[in-house]
């Protein structure tokens, strides 16, 4: 009984966690979030890879862009449907594999791309090691609450992603942002127009080669270890770093102005951090 | 004593029909045909004219540009965001930096020196032609366009009974804008499925229309505001720079090919 129960201890023990690099984007300071994370979790091995969609076997590129067109969320409003992947998407596809394309302006749907570097990358297991992959592209998952896509900043899971783009484009701008926009698009669409709405709300929300992105990663960072850890890795109380900001106010309040834990993950982060348990597995 | 040398209305009439035949004889065969003439189409063909490639641009109305004339609002300053500020330098545009990263030109200016800059490359130009129809060969791929003359779809059928003629290439450039005419014509047949505008809007979804600009087709490249509805990217509106930044890749792509091809 008690061999039993030691081995299972062992089994369910995070042991490591791999951070994978975005496809292309060099903004982010991986090793400032290593830091981080080491910090409050001193007996993890902290190993950074390249990226698993850039990294699928030759043999498997031609599969893997025709899964990765099909992942892609061509209409928001509806659940993701199969479709015969056109010669030109394939092809950008397949660059991207290879690294010849940027990935930007394309949605895919969160749990395919998990899928997909689950089969081909073949990450993602055993339990012990926590995968977050850091990605270039625009991620979304399905809701069944409003029936449509939402972009998300991170799509939790086995492994977790982060989206790069998705830190700027998924949580909401301020109010006066859209009304600004709307006022301004009824003049026509401009890039003068789109400078301007930038320059009048820069600080109020996380832009693209933003310098507040690294921080930002850290917080998002911490909160898919939680969850490779409880499941549970959200906070109600707007000031920690476990809050689910829906708004890039929230967001940059919780990560950047404030950054820190409240009381209670603090005490929860620091009990982990001594033994980094995985504890659903024995629900 | 007059002013002008001595000639005669025949004269004139041959000179005109003589030079069209010619220019028509090596237009049936070429190697690549660029459908419209806009920004994308213009940059596309300047590319590879430069490279020596033997381009014919078809255009459906009399002018050339498409929308590059004219900015937002019919207020006809031009916005380019870097880097495709550096093709404006290559054309030889005098611009203005409104800030970092973001430039001014006239409209007018911009337009009409990527205008002579395409022409003076070598590029062909028919326009007040309308593109009709694809050419197909072995497995579907695009060869050619099947052309007419425009003012042939504005009359009723019953006085315009005017076939078309067919066009042969070893590419087919689509420039057509939103409307993404060409590959429509793929769509026709059932050999491809356009998934329309994405709903979201995003920054960044100019950088992916110069992505995804390329092959869309075996035989067809899409440059432009035709990559957004073929590949149904996510709105907002792709800007100029976007716009010669994608004929470009679309020229490097087609080059590429037919280098190979060589």
């Amino acid at each position: 009984m008690s061999r039993t129960s030691t081995s299972k201890a062992r089994s369910d023990l995070l042991q490591e966690v791999r951070i994978y690099s975005p496809e292309r984007s060099v903004r982010t300071d991986i090793s400032e979030v290593v830091d981080f994370i080491r910090a409050s979790f001193p007996s993890l091995k902290i190993n950074v890879k390249r990226s698993p969609l850039t990294s699928i076997k030759k043999a498997n590129t031609e599969d893997s862009a025709i899964r990765l067109v099909q992942a892609r969320v061509k209409d928001p409003t509806r659940r993701l449907q199969s479709f015969e992947p056109m010669f030109g998407e394939v092809e950008f596809e397949r660059r991207a594999i290879l690294g010849e394309a940027n990935v930007g302006g394309i949605v895919y749907d969160g749990r395919l791309l998990e899928e997909i570097m689950i089969e081909f990358a073949g990450i993602g297991s055993p339990l012990t090691t926590a995968s977050l992959v850091l990605t270039d592209r625009l991620v979304s998952t399905y809701s069944e609450d409003d029936v449509r896509h939402h972009l998300r900043t991170v799509v939790f899971g086995f492994p977790s992603i982060i989206s790069l783009p998705g830190i700027v484009e998924a949580p909401a701008k301020p109010r006066e942002y859209y009304m600004l926009k709307q006022a301004l698009e009824a003049e026509g669409a401009s890039e003068l127009h789109f400078e301007r709405l930038k320059s009048e709300f820069r600080d109020r929300f996380i832009d693209y080669d933003d310098a507040r992105t690294t921080e930002v990663m850290k917080g998002l960072t911490l909160q898919t270890i939680m969850y490779h850890l409880t499941l549970e890795p959200f906070c109600r109380n707007k000031s920690c770093r476990f809050f689910n900001a829906h708004w890039q106010e929230e967001l940059i309040e919780g990560q950047v102005t404030k950054g820190v834990l409240c009381e209670e993950h603090l005490r929860r982060v620091k009990s982990l951090g001594k033994n980094p348990r995985i504890g659903w597995t024995a629900r | 004593m007059p002013i002008f040398a001595k000639s005669s209305e025949s004269s004139v009439t041959r000179a005109i029909i003589s030079q069209f035949a010619k220019d028509m004889q090596g237009f049936a065969e070429t190697d690549v045909i660029v459908i419209g003439g806009g920004p994308s189409g213009l940059m596309a063909a300047r590319d590879l004219a430069l490279k020596g490639v033997r381009v014919l641009v078809v255009e459906r109305n009399n002018y050339l540009g498409g929308g590059f004339w004219i900015g937002g609002f019919l207020m006809n300053t031009i916005t380019i965001r870097a880097p495709a500020h550096k093709i404006l330098d290559e054309l030889k545009i005098k611009y203005e930096m409104y800030e970092k990263g973001l430039y001014m030109t006239p409209g007018p200016l911009a337009c009409s020196k990527l205008i002579a800059s395409a022409c003076e490359a070598g590029v062909s130009i028919l326009n007040m032609t309308q593109f009709d129809d694809i050419v197909l060969r072995e497995k579907n791929r695009v060869a050619g366009a099947v052309i007419n003359w425009t003012p042939v779809s504005a009359l009723p059928r019953q006085i315009t009974c005017v076939d078309p003629v067919a066009l042969e290439s070893k590419l087919v450039i689509d420039a057509t804008g939103h409307d993404a005419m060409v590959v429509r014509k793929l769509e026709e047949r059932g050999l491809i499925k356009i998934p329309g505008f994405g709903a979201m809007w995003i920054e960044k979804s100019e950088d992916a229309v110069v992505e995804h600009s390329g092959f869309c087709h075996p035989g067809l490249i899409v440059t432009g505001m035709a990559v957004s509805t073929t590949f149904g990217l996510p709105r907002m509106g792709p800007t100029f720079g976007s716009m010669l930044l994608s004929g470009r890749r679309g020229a490097d792509v087609a080059y590429k090919h037919l280098k190979g091809k060589k």
